[in-house]
């Protein structure tokens, strides 16, 4: 009986946000979490440090990234589908071409729409002269 | 004294009465007349229970919501105050799937037994001064016999289902009902000794004013022990959280509705909140003094039903947040724990309450003391 009335008075101090006890809840699709800035979202290329090496593909533990022909040079493409965000390209490129953003939101209808091709991935720097 | 009498006053006061009246006795069918006011009632009783189950519905996510730090549904609408609305609308759009093998008159007339005694209780429960459907004599008689529909119409559903745990859940379900009716009846039977008389309207009057000008007459005071007994019984009765043997997820999946979806499922899911309120409007009219409360006397006549109504509800929802609230709390018990706590705790201390109050009543009425 008094372990239910203590109980009863935990959920109160709960109810009523007494002591350490917030509302914790973000409502998601109106309000988002404030990301680590080394966040491992999706993938970004750029465009002129890439040399094309294809070392990211070697390194690569899952396969994820060919290295196809974009324009009239050799870039990453990344299928999302088979990437577990380890990093492990971003450590080893030469150039420091790749790097991570904190988009998350990847969720796709189709297997194709996961591949990120060099298009929906370069983005350039602007090179101080 | 009752909702008939209060229309029929409102409608003279307005100058409506007769006339009307006088049109159906040129027929000879001043009961035409007598059916209506009754019809319009009935609705207005439907009407303000449904919408009292929908939000109770949103009331118990909320509680539990905020219980658990979470903000709860708040979407739909204000606050997701609309959320029992879209509820409803997908359960209609559901498949009604009856299963093969299943009894298929009893697994469809079985949410119609819960869900027609769950309104059923509401018709002497005085929901404020006039505010009553119908005095009963019989009142707190009546209340009590039908509640004791619902756990045949459980046993039914989990017959009708033909699975296993259909079945095991509504066998839990008629256990418990059977071995929480008993210490309910006693503990309500406590006030009735003090009353004289098992009409709700004299239960509450019993209780209007206070002793030495603070505390007010409620039988609470006077029944503290009957009033947990009371309360614990009638929480085991609705089967919500320390005593949920019927739908106890993890044993039972989800007890006597297991095959149910759609429509039937969501008469079964108000039904049971309709419980949850009727059950508390009883204590509420039982124990903590009806719709009694300060009315200051300077308000017109027509606001004292308000009024009372207000008061009424105010102390119905502090009952229905108590249950929520326990059963955010406690963790289901089990089953041969809930089986102990009736027969072995519960009936004998009910027993030897009403034993005590009947001799004080005894007492009191000879005037020994």
């Amino acid at each position: 009986m008094s372990g239910i009335i203590k109980g009863l008075i935990v959920t109160m101090k709960h109810v009523l946000h007494i002591g350490n006890r917030p509302t914790v809840t973000i409502q998601y699709p109106y309000e988002r979490m404030k990301l680590s800035p080394r966040f491992r979202g999706l993938h970004a290329v750029d465009e002129n440090a890439c040399i094309g090496c294809g070392i990211c593909e070697v390194n690569c533990p899952n396969g994820t990234i060919t290295i196809v022909k974009y324009g009239t040079r050799w870039f990453p493409q990344f299928n999302i589908g088979m990437c577990m965000f380890c990093g492990l390209c971003v450590d080893v490129c030469p150039m420091n071409a790749i790097k991570m953003t904190g988009n998350y939101e990847l969720a796709d209808y189709t297997r194709e729409s996961l591949i990120y091709t060099p298009e929906r991935l370069l983005f350039s720097k602007e090179v101080k002269q | 004294m009752n909702a008939y009498e209060l229309i029929v006053n409102i409608l003279t006061a307005l100058g409506a009465y007769e006339p009307v009246l006088n049109i159906f006795k040129a027929h000879g069918a001043e009961y035409v007349l007598k059916v209506i006011i009754v019809f319009v009632e009935i609705v207005v009783l439907m009407a303000f229970v449904l919408v009292t189950v929908m939000f109770l519905t949103w009331m118990e996510r909320k509680v539990v919501a905020m219980v658990q730090v979470r903000y709860g549904p708040m979407v739909t609408g204000p606050r997701g105050l609309l959320q029992p609305v879209m509820d409803g609308i997908k359960l209609m759009g559901k498949e009604d799937i009856i299963p093969e093998k299943a009894d298929k008159w009893l697994f469809t007339l079985a949410p119609f037994i819960v869900f027609i005694p769950a309104i059923l209780v509401f018709v002497p429960i005085p929901f404020g001064d006039y505010l009553i459907i119908s005095d009963l004599r019989v009142g707190l008689l009546y209340i009590i016999a039908i509640s004791a529909i619902s756990p045949v119409a459980i046993l039914l559903a989990g017959w009708a289902s033909n699975n296993k745990y259909s079945l095991l859940g509504a066998m839990r379900a008629v256990a418990q009902d059977i071995s929480y009716t008993i210490p309910l009846a006693l503990a309500a039977i406590a006030v009735v000794l003090f009353t004289g008389s098992l009409s709700t309207v004299d239960i509450v009057n019993a209780q209007s004013g206070t002793w030495f000008g603070i505390i007010p007459k409620w039988f609470i005071f006077l029944q503290p022990l009957g009033f947990i007994l009371f309360l614990i019984a009638s929480i085991a009765e609705m089967g919500r959280i320390p005593f949920d043997f019927q739908e106890s997820e993890s044993e039972l999946v989800a007890g006597f509705f297991i095959e149910y979806s759609g429509m039937k499922f969501a008469m079964f899911f108000l039904a049971e909140y309709a419980h949850l309120f009727a059950v508390s409007a009883i204590v509420v009219t039982l124990f903590l003094g009806g719709w009694n409360g300060p009315i200051p006397s300077f308000l017109p006549a027509f606001a004292v039903p308000l009024v009372s109504l207000v008061y009424f509800l105010i102390k119905t929802y502090a009952v229905i947040f108590f249950a929520m609230w326990l059963r955010d709390t406690v963790p289901r018990v089990r089953i041969d724990q809930l089986l102990n706590l009736g027969w072995k705790i519960m009936v004998p201390l009910a027993l030897l309450n009403l034993l005590v109050t009947g001799f004080l009543v005894t007492i009191l009425a000879n005037g020994v003391i």
